[in-house]
């Protein structure tokens, strides 16, 4: 039965999302015209054949426990050519994933304050390390070398105006800036 | 006539020295990308996007296009060489490609490769050429409905054609084109799914769901697999060479490479298909219908052309329903039309019309494209092989950078950087749970002409949804969506039924 609830478990938060989109579909504001219909039409068209993908999976996977999938072509070709074999046996690392989520999460929230140059660097470096890579040298200078990359290449000659920062980190970009004769 | 005139002009925007810089820098990095195992054919297109935001409409096109072409073919080498296929499109050739190169011939079996890819990509480029102008010209006999139902056939062949369940692919789809009716509408102004959040009153970006899901969900799907440490461990210093096929030998395969160019540019044309299955409907089809067709496997010639021509063919054939009805026909060519729209173009019916030289200029750049990337395949396989030595880590954590840089500077706004973390995490799920990411994407870019020609049709014929049936192109093409949809799942009901008769 766990597993039942398991494969069923994506299309059950799905649903649920779609009942609430839904209600909240049926409360959107607009000037109705006589015989026209509403904005709220073709997302609540879309939201009830959602749902209803949603039960037909929730049904076969939790109540029948049937696991029979019809795949897109693609998937059957790569299926019957044994091109997908061995994939399932990869090993997982989920504290990777959950550190580089969390960077990635940090790194956004805190690239105003720190700037561009020096946020890139430390995610750089830091990625490179939880994504096991252990040549200090090499993860010294690719992220020092690609940050000033980066700025040059977007700042210089694609112009891009990416974050500077606020003081005292700001004082660093615009130094950096000055140097590589970015105005 | 007009059509060479114009062709023959493209060609002199094209070989302008800015433009053939492009056309080059494109083709290098389509074949990087198809080499290096950790970024596939449609992530590089994305990344390399941002790079366009400044450019004028033509060199953005022509970079885009050329690492699509280029990436078709680059992971060849990879593949025959090493037995490491860059993109799933180079699978079908470590059957033959690597088989024969094991056998001692790797020049050989480089060889047909390009042969394949030079000559596809040619008669895919003559194709688009004589094609798109009366495809155009047909189009523009569309109404709403007509539209509409075409939209329609697009999205439920991406739905059927691509991986994933069927299930799965439309409900990703679904999410796809809700997340394209979060906003202010176009037709009444009122607000939708925005919560009062000022950045989602201005609508999701397509362009924040591509990055994120294709781009970060790549990267931290491999990121759980716990990315290959130094690089590969691959013998990439050996001698390698390229012989290319005598004409005789080309002839013996004329049938051959005949098929398979006519199943890429078929494959190509519909959409939500594209190259990798293209690659493996060739393949298949020459087991089928090829002379030597019980052979493959064991290293023949046949197994190398069949797959690498229908890949690089079925980019001719993407090309046509994006130029001339502004549907994409694969990933990659989803994130050219992202490109068109950020440029301020929309591609569709009247592109001849208005951009008719413009149109031509692409075309003599896939031309030229197609050239210069076996030039570039002849000369530069050696350090274009070396890319393999580069550490997963390193690239992944600059693919997450441009990801980021390709985010932020389309609107100079910080909230979008939260934005595509969002979507990274959820392509990141798709992959997990098995739900593909093309038909979220195309649903995102397609939803809004889906909506508004919906919406049209329906002001127009009085709210009757009817008129779809009862109009003899929109009909026609609605019970080809029909059939798309259900069929799969009968035929794949059926072997199921005959497996289980067969064990009881």
């Amino acid at each position: 039965m766990l597993n039942r609830l398991l494969r069923a478990s994506p299309y059950i938060v799905v649903q649920l999302a779609a009942m609430v989109l839904y209600q909240l579909a049926g409360r959107i504001e607009y000037a109705a015209a006589p015989g026209r219909i509403g904005p709220d039409f073709w997302p609540k068209s879309i939201l009830v054949l959602l749902g209803l993908v949603c039960v037909y999976e929730i049904i076969k996977n939790l109540l029948v426990g049937e696991t029979f999938t019809a795949a897109g072509l693609l998937e059957k070709l790569m299926k019957d050519s044994g091109a997908t074999e061995g994939e399932e046996k990869l090993r997982s690392y989920p504290l990777l994933l959950v550190g580089g989520i969390v960077l990635t999460i940090i790194y956004v929230t805190t690239i105003d304050k720190l700037g561009f140059f020096l946020a890139t660097i430390a995610y750089l470096a830091l990625f490179m390390v939880i994504g096991r890579y252990r040549r200090w040298g090499v993860i010294a200078v690719s992220s020092v070398l690609g940050s000033l990359g980066l700025i040059f290449i977007f700042m210089k000659v694609v112009y891009v105006s990416l974050p500077l920062g606020t003081e005292p980190f700001s004082a660093v970009s615009l130094l950096l800036l000055r140097v590589m004769g970015v105005h | 006539m007009d059509a060479l005139i114009h062709l023959g002009n493209g060609f002199l925007q094209v070989l302008q020295p800015a433009n053939l810089l492009v056309l080059f820098i494109g083709l290098v990095l389509g074949m990087l990308v198809a080499v290096l195992p950790g970024l596939t054919l449609v992530m590089g297109v994305v990344l390399a996007l941002p790079f366009t935001y400044t450019m004028e409409l033509l060199p953005a096109i022509i970079l885009l296009t050329a690492m699509y072409v280029s990436g078709t073919y680059g992971g060849a080498f990879t593949a025959i060489l090493f037995r490491i296929p860059g993109e799933p499109i180079d699978v079908p050739l470590l059957w033959d490609g690597y088989t024969m190169a094991r056998k001692g011939q790797p020049a050989k079996a480089l060889g047909w490769t390009l042969f394949a890819a030079l000559g596809g990509g040619l008669i895919t480029t003559m194709v688009m050429v004589l094609l798109s102008a009366p495809v155009a010209q047909f189009a523009l006999t569309f109404s709403s409905p007509e539209y509409f139902a075409i939209i329609i056939f697009g999205l439920s062949s991406v739905v059927s054609l691509g991986g994933g369940s069927i299930t799965n692919a439309a409900i990703s789809l679904m999410l796809g084109l809700l997340i394209a009716t979060v906003g202010v509408d176009s037709i009444y102004g009122a607000e939708r799914f925005a919560f009062g959040v000022p950045f989602l009153q201005d609508g999701v970006e397509y362009l924040l769901v591509m990055v994120g899901a294709y781009g970060l969900g790549e990267v931290f799907t491999r990121l759980e697999k716990g990315f290959a440490g130094d690089g590969t461990t691959a013998d990439t210093d050996r001698s390698i060479s390229t012989e290319f096929p005598t004409l005789a030998e080309m002839l013996r395969l004329k049938m051959t490479f005949l098929r398979s160019s006519l199943v890429g540019i078929i494959v190509g044309i519909i959409p939500g298909a594209g190259a990798t299955v293209a690659s493996f409907v060739a393949y298949g089809a020459e087991g089928q219908y090829g002379k030597r067709g019980k052979e493959l496997g064991s290293g023949i010639a046949e197994g190398i052309v069949a797959p690498q021509t229908a890949a690089t063919s079925s980019v001719g054939g993407a090309m046509i329903p994006l130029l001339t009805m502004g549907i994409p026909g694969s990933g990659a060519t989803a994130i050219i039309l992202g490109a068109f729209l950020l440029h301020g173009m929309q591609p569709g019916p009247q592109v001849f019309v208005t951009s008719g030289p413009f149109v031509y200029a692409v075309f003599a750049s896939i031309f030229l494209g197609v050239i210069g990337m076996c030039i570039l395949g002849y000369f530069a396989i050696k350090p274009l092989v070396k890319v393999l030595e580069l550490p997963e880590a390193v690239v992944s954590a600059f693919v997450v950078m441009f990801c980021f840089i390709g985010a932020f500077a389309a609107r100079n706004n910080l909230s979008d950087l939260y934005v595509i973390t969002a979507f990274g995490i959820l392509g990141y799920l798709f992959e997990k749970f098995k739900f593909p990411i093309a038909p979220m994407v195309l649903g995102a870019i397609l939803g809004p002409l889906a909506e508004s020609s919906f919406m049209t049709m329906m002001v127009s014929h009085s709210n009757d949804w009817t008129v779809l049936m009862g109009r003899p192109i929109s009909a026609t093409v609605m019970v080809m969506a029909v059939i798309a949809l259900v069929y799969p799942i009968q035929r794949q009901l059926r072997e199921r039924t005959r497996r289980n008769g067969t064990t009881q």
